[in-house]
């Protein structure tokens, strides 16, 4: 494969110069197993000035601080919080830059099964010469272990609850047995060994984690971006990003953006800049949500409406991309429209716009 | 010292580490933060080993009648000395009173100087300008807006410069707290007492050569630095050594002045009266205190750090000192019902010691162990302040209280108490019960008398009790015109003020804070939700004549409003609230304090649980009709439409087109039909369905009509066609269903006084053609012969009762 022409590269790939620099003027003591030291690894994800490193994860140092102390310990960590605040991108480049791989990996679903956590066979060699360490298809924990590296399992409550029961015990015992290749025969994971979680508390789907396997992670939430000027800086950009693979300029005047960026936050926060409180919906209100409703409306714009985007478009898809499925919600949202949208229309056009569209798509209904 | 330059002037830097160590002219310089246990220790060992002949302190020149009462073997720390200001001139006379506070701790470099400076034999002082300077210069109107208390420490400085943000950056630091700590705390019980005072004073001339120089003269800095240099000047003229211990800030400027004495200039001074006092103080008022501009926060924390640099006569155990710190809070936690298992706590000590290591620190510093807790013990998703974390802040806060000898005097809130007693003339020349009769309406200083016996039972300090009169909170009476108090002035009284001293110096700042305080009662036991109790609170605050001052109060009630989520209650607030705004007299709030702001609020929230009421559970119906009633009967008399009506109509209405429970829907429509939105047919086909539905237990079959009663009785009288339906409802159902019926219809009818029963009954008598009195049973059916027969069964009852030896029956209570 042309691993230039894939879509997303792997961290390691992506930041291997700036791996290698810091490797090379890393004098600082290591953990046993670990590739970087853990100062390193802070300089890796928060930057180095002075090494030419650029920072890649925003708003809470302390944060990846506190991840990068759990990893050294005997606890794995746990990264919660709402979509779209980047915890798949901190679990990889912790991985990346701990163990130099960030590819071991259980992507989280409600088909996974135990043997993805522990281990598989190759069939054909399994029936043709019985059990061997060859027929054995090792699951990327258990190379994890075998490699003293770090193992990630993303969306850990989308598994079923038995599946969630086996990472239990891997991750106090720290050893995988395996009978078939005889009896006592275990692979113990090498010093350098954790696992780094990320999971979703709050979507419908999801499976409560037991307080058993609560007890084996230490949790970190990571929190929605708490700079307003970042976070429109950041809803555009995406935004450019995404539009790319169409033939549409993404033309979202700054009030526009203002006003979704304004409407998210006082939403996620229950609290608007006149100080009034708002009922903060069950509905995500994530940065990256921000960015799927200006995608839709950008698209609403351009393709079905032929008008320039505008605050009323956002009010539209809020309303159909946000507020989809949950009638109480509608109702919080009736309520921001009706007593923080309405005075803010008196005073500034994008917020007459986005009033008006959004007391018509009520009443539709 | 070179991390220190960072991006700052590093010329300037370095010159005052220079003159700081060196000592020119044996004038030794400490450049300190308030409450900083690092500093404190370099000030000790400064002052042991160059034995001073003065210690100057940067403080109020004011409190150097305090020197003697601080160094008094009674005072335990903390303490604070509480500073009264009243004003001179009329324009000042206006702005209310001020209070400042310049607190002490253990681990106080102000007060450590003070005691080895006594130790020493040297002479002792403050030579900042006095108090009353300090505080005007320091007083922002935000403060007195929000009933803050004035800090006489200022390090915000600290904290929110330009220098600080970069280093901090630079050293990986959230915060100049953090950073603070990483540079010098980590450096307490250092031999090296002369590096870490140059260091601090090179770290301070950063801060400095980034604060704009306009900022500098509007806090009055330049003032304050010429009059404590003229100070200095004048110690050196009766010879030296002399140590000067203050703010890092200003030593920059002080070496600067010193070096060319000429340029000192005596500042003019504010003229007017500053009555200081020493108070006992606590750690959590510290803390407060602190959060608003200076010192450091958490001071148990400092306070513990402290005590184990004196014990280890140096460098505390940084090891050790976590370790206790971190077992003593899961002690503390397991007493307050929250246990932290062993690995738990051992994981918190792991992790805060790797993050110590991590950021390069000598020892776990007070950053460490929060990002310890976070990381070991909160589980599941938190927020930014998870509650693991806030238990640690405020274990690490403390709750300490410190004493004063009764040398210090009385504090200030009890003089405060008396002086405001003799200006509306009450007697308290002897502990005698007096009574006293207030004109409240119409003199204006038997209102203000008023205000102040109600402000000290608002205290409860039981000094006045309210022997007759109007009883504005519960609506009783409230057309009398005079006010009875009877009261006396005991040693209680006096207890309790002193008590409540640390609420504030003067009576209604202590009221706030004390209502504050109740609510966060209320919050602690569960009953935030108790919105009547917060409005009765406000209004005893009105009462008490605190008018405008209510409003952070206020605008925490409206924060409880928006989280509280049950219909009934938030319309019994908004009542309450709206009553208060509609009342004229003692109770009438004025228009700055906002009430409309929070009832607009309180509306609003209540048009946004409408939508619950479809939900309601059958047994919380009742009050959801009785909420609804109150709400539309409200609505009916805002006469000045403050009320945006259309949207309780609108949410109404969607009520309506859902399918709720048959009482409200009775309501609902009842009100729809009287405020014109829904016609009669719509409540007819309701009260029908309801009527003749196939509902087997027949209570429920008249919930509508219940409704309808309860919500508007009214309506009942007025419209025809509704009594028809109900008529027509009795004609159909059998004797035996009307016999069960019967009390719950009686229950339902009650909405109706007699009068309107009565009027009712001739409307219902008028249609079959007769009158009322027709139908009215009379009470003499019974002849003599009835009567005798009657009596004459009852004996022989007895008789056979007594014959089966069951007469026991007929006086049950005797029986076991």
């Amino acid at each position: 494969m042309d691993v230039t022409s894939s879509q997303r590269l792997p961290a390691e790939t992506r930041y291997s110069r700036e791996l290698k620099t810091l490797k090379a003027n890393d004098n600082h003591p290591k953990p046993q197993g670990w590739t970087l030291s853990p100062r390193s690894v802070r300089s890796f994800i928060l930057g180095d000035h002075e090494l030419g490193v650029a920072q890649k994860f925003f708003g809470d140092d302390p944060l990846v601080d506190r991840c990068i102390v759990s990893l050294m310990g005997h606890q794995g960590l746990m990264l919660v919080g709402e979509p779209g605040t980047a915890k798949s991108l901190l679990s990889e480049l912790l991985s990346a830059a701990i163990s130099g791989t960030s590819g071991l990996v259980v992507q989280g679903s409600a088909g996974i099964i135990e043997d993805h956590l522990r281990y598989g066979w190759n069939y054909a060699m399994l029936l043709a010469d019985g059990p061997s360490e060859e027929a054995l298809v090792p699951s990327p924990i258990l190379s994890a272990m075998r490699g003293g590296k770090v193992a990630r399992v993303e969306e850990l409550t989308r598994c079923a609850p038995e599946v969630q029961d086996a990472m239990i015990s891997l991750m106090s015992e720290k050893t995988i047995v395996i009978p078939e290749l005889g009896p006592e025969v275990e692979s113990r994971a090498l010093t350098g060994f954790n696992i780094i979680a990320t999971a979703n508390l709050r979507d419908r789907g999801v499976h409560d984690m037991s307080s058993a396997l609560k007890r084996r992670f230490n949790f970190e939430t990571v929190h929605p971006i708490a700079d307003v000027s970042f976070e429109r800086e950041l809803v555009a950009k995406q935004l450019e990003e995404r539009m790319a693979e169409h033939d549409i300029k993404p033309d979202m005047g700054q009030d526009t953006l203002e006003l979704l960026v304004d409407v998210f936050r006082d939403l996620r926060t229950g609290n608007t800049s006149e100080g009034a409180s708002v009922s903060i919906p069950n509905s995500v209100m994530s940065t990256a949500e921000a960015v799927n409703v200006a995608y839709a409306a950008t698209l609403d714009a351009a393709y079905l409406d032929d008008k320039p985007l505008s605050a009323s478009h956002v009010a539209r898809q809020l309303s159909g991309v946000v507020f989809k499925d949950d009638p109480e919600d509608a109702r919080k949202l009736r309520a921001y429209v009706e007593h923080i949208a309405k005075p803010r229309a008196k005073k500034s056009k994008a917020w007459s716009l986005f009033y008006k569209a959004a007391k018509t798509e009520f009443d539709k209904r | 010292m070179e991390q220190l330059i960072g991006e700052g002037n590093g010329e300037s830097l370095q010159q005052v580490y220079i003159a700081v160590c060196d000592a020119k002219n044996d004038v030794h310089f400490a450049p300190i933060r308030h409450h900083s246990p690092a500093c404190a220790w370099a000030v000790r060992q400064l002052i042991r080993e160059v034995k001073p002949a003065h210690v100057l302190i940067e403080g109020p020149i004011d409190f150097n009648r305090h020197i003697d009462v601080l160094l008094d073997a009674g005072t335990l720390p903390p303490v604070a000395i509480a500073s009264i200001l009243e004003l001179a001139t009329e324009k000042q006379k206006q702005q209310p009173r001020l209070a400042a506070y310049f607190p002490f701790c253990s681990h106080s470099p102000e007060l450590v100087a003070l005691r080895e400076g006594k130790r020493v034999g040297a002479n002792l002082a403050f030579i900042d300008t006095p108090s009353m300077d300090k505080a005007l210069s320091r007083n922002n109107e935000n403060d007195q807006e929000q009933n803050r208390p004035i800090s006489l420490q200022d390090d915000a400085v600290f904290n929110s410069n330009d220098y600080v943000a970069a280093l901090a950056k630079e050293q990986g630091c959230r915060d100049g707290y953090e950073l603070w700590d990483h540079l010098f705390e980590t450096q307490l019980g250092t031999k090296d007492w002369r590096k870490f005072l140059s260091e601090v004073g090179a770290y301070c001339a950063g801060l400095r050569s980034m604060t704009p120089n306009a900022e500098i003269l509007s806090q009055g800095d330049r003032d304050r630095e010429h009059h404590m240099a003229a100070q200095i000047a004048k110690a050196q003229k009766k010879g030296g050594p002399i140590v000067v211990v203050a703010g890092g800030f200003h030593v920059p400027a002080l070496i600067e002045l010193l070096g060319n004495p000429d340029l000192i200039k005596l500042p003019a001074l504010e003229k007017g009266l500053g009555q200081s006092y020493m108070i006992r103080y606590g750690f959590k008022a510290l803390d407060a205190l602190n959060g608003y501009a200076s010192g450091l926060p958490q001071p148990a924390y400092y306070d513990y750090l402290w005590q184990r640099a004196v014990e280890a006569q140096g460098q505390p155990q940084w090891r050790d000192t976590a370790t206790d710190l971190v077992s003593k809070f899961c002690t503390q936690m397991r007493e307050d019902g929250n246990p932290i298992n062993l690995p738990s706590q051992v994981e918190m000590l792991r992790s805060a010691e790797s993050l110590a290591l991590l950021r390069n620190r000598p020892g776990i510093l007070r950053h460490d162990l929060i990002d310890g807790a976070k990381v070991s013990l909160v589980k599941g998703e938190a927020s930014r302040r998870d509650v693991w974390s806030e238990r640690l802040l405020k274990f690490l806060c403390g709750s300490k209280l410190g004493d004063v000898p009764a040398s210090a005097g009385l504090p200030p809130l009890v003089e405060d108490a008396r002086r405001r007693a003799s200006s509306h003339r009450i007697d308290l020349s002897d502990g005698t019960r007096r009574t006293r009769k207030l004109d409240i309406r119409r003199k204006e200083p038997h209102l203000k008398a008023s205000q102040y016996f109600h402000a000290m039972g608002l205290l409860d300090t039981s000094f006045a009790s309210r022997s007759a009169g109007p009883d504005y909170l519960n609506n009783v009476r409230t057309d009398l015109l005079f006010e009875e108090w009877s009261f006396s002035w005991s040693p209680q009284v006096e207890g309790k003020l002193v008590e409540l001293a640390i609420y504030g110096d003067q009576l209604d700042l202590a009221c706030i804070a004390y209502i504050d305080h109740q609510r966060q009662r209320l919050q602690k036991d569960g009953l935030a939700h108790d919105l009547e109790a917060l409005c009765d609170l406000l209004g005893r605050g009105l009462l008490a004549g605190l008018g405008r001052r209510l409003s952070p109060f206020l605008g925490d009630i409206e924060s409880d409003i928006q989280s509280n989520n049950q219909f009934p209650v938030i319309v019994k607030a908004l009542r309450r609230l709206h009553f208060i705004q509609s009342s004229a007299g003692p109770l009438s709030a004025p228009a700055s304090l906002g009430l409309q702001s929070s009832l607009t609020a309180a509306y609003n929230r209540l048009i946004y649980l409408c939508d619950d009421i479809c939900h309601s559970p059958p047994e919380v119906v009742e009050d959801q009709i009785e909420a609804l009633r109150l709400i539309s009967e409200l609505l009916r008399n805002d006469e000045s439409k403050f009320y945006d009506a259309d949207l309780f109509n609108d949410a109404i209405d969607r009520i309506a087109e859902a399918t709720p429970q048959p009482e409200i829907l009775g309501s609902v429509l009842a009100i729809c039909l009287q405020s014109g939105r829904r016609s009669i047919t719509e409540l007819e086909s309701a009260l029908n369905g309801n009527f003749t539905g196939s509902i087997l237990n027949l209570e429920e079959r008249i919930g509508v009509l219940r409704g309808v009663l309860h919500t508007t009785p009214l309506l009942l009288l007025n419209q025809p066609k509704l009594l028809k339906v109900i008529d027509s409802f009795m004609q159909q159902i059998d004797d035996e269903s009307f016999i069960e019926l019967l009390p719950h219809l009686r229950l339902a009818f009650t909405a109706l006084n007699p009068r309107e029963t009565d009027h009712l009954g001739e409307i219902l008598a008028r249609q079959y053609g007769s009158i009322a009195s027709d139908f009215t049973a009379t009470t003499s059916d019974y002849t003599q012969s009835d009567l005798e027969r009657g009596l004459l069964i009852e004996k022989r009852l007895r008789q056979t009762l007594s014959v089966d030896q069951l007469q026991d029956w007929l006086a049950p209570e005797t029986s076991v």
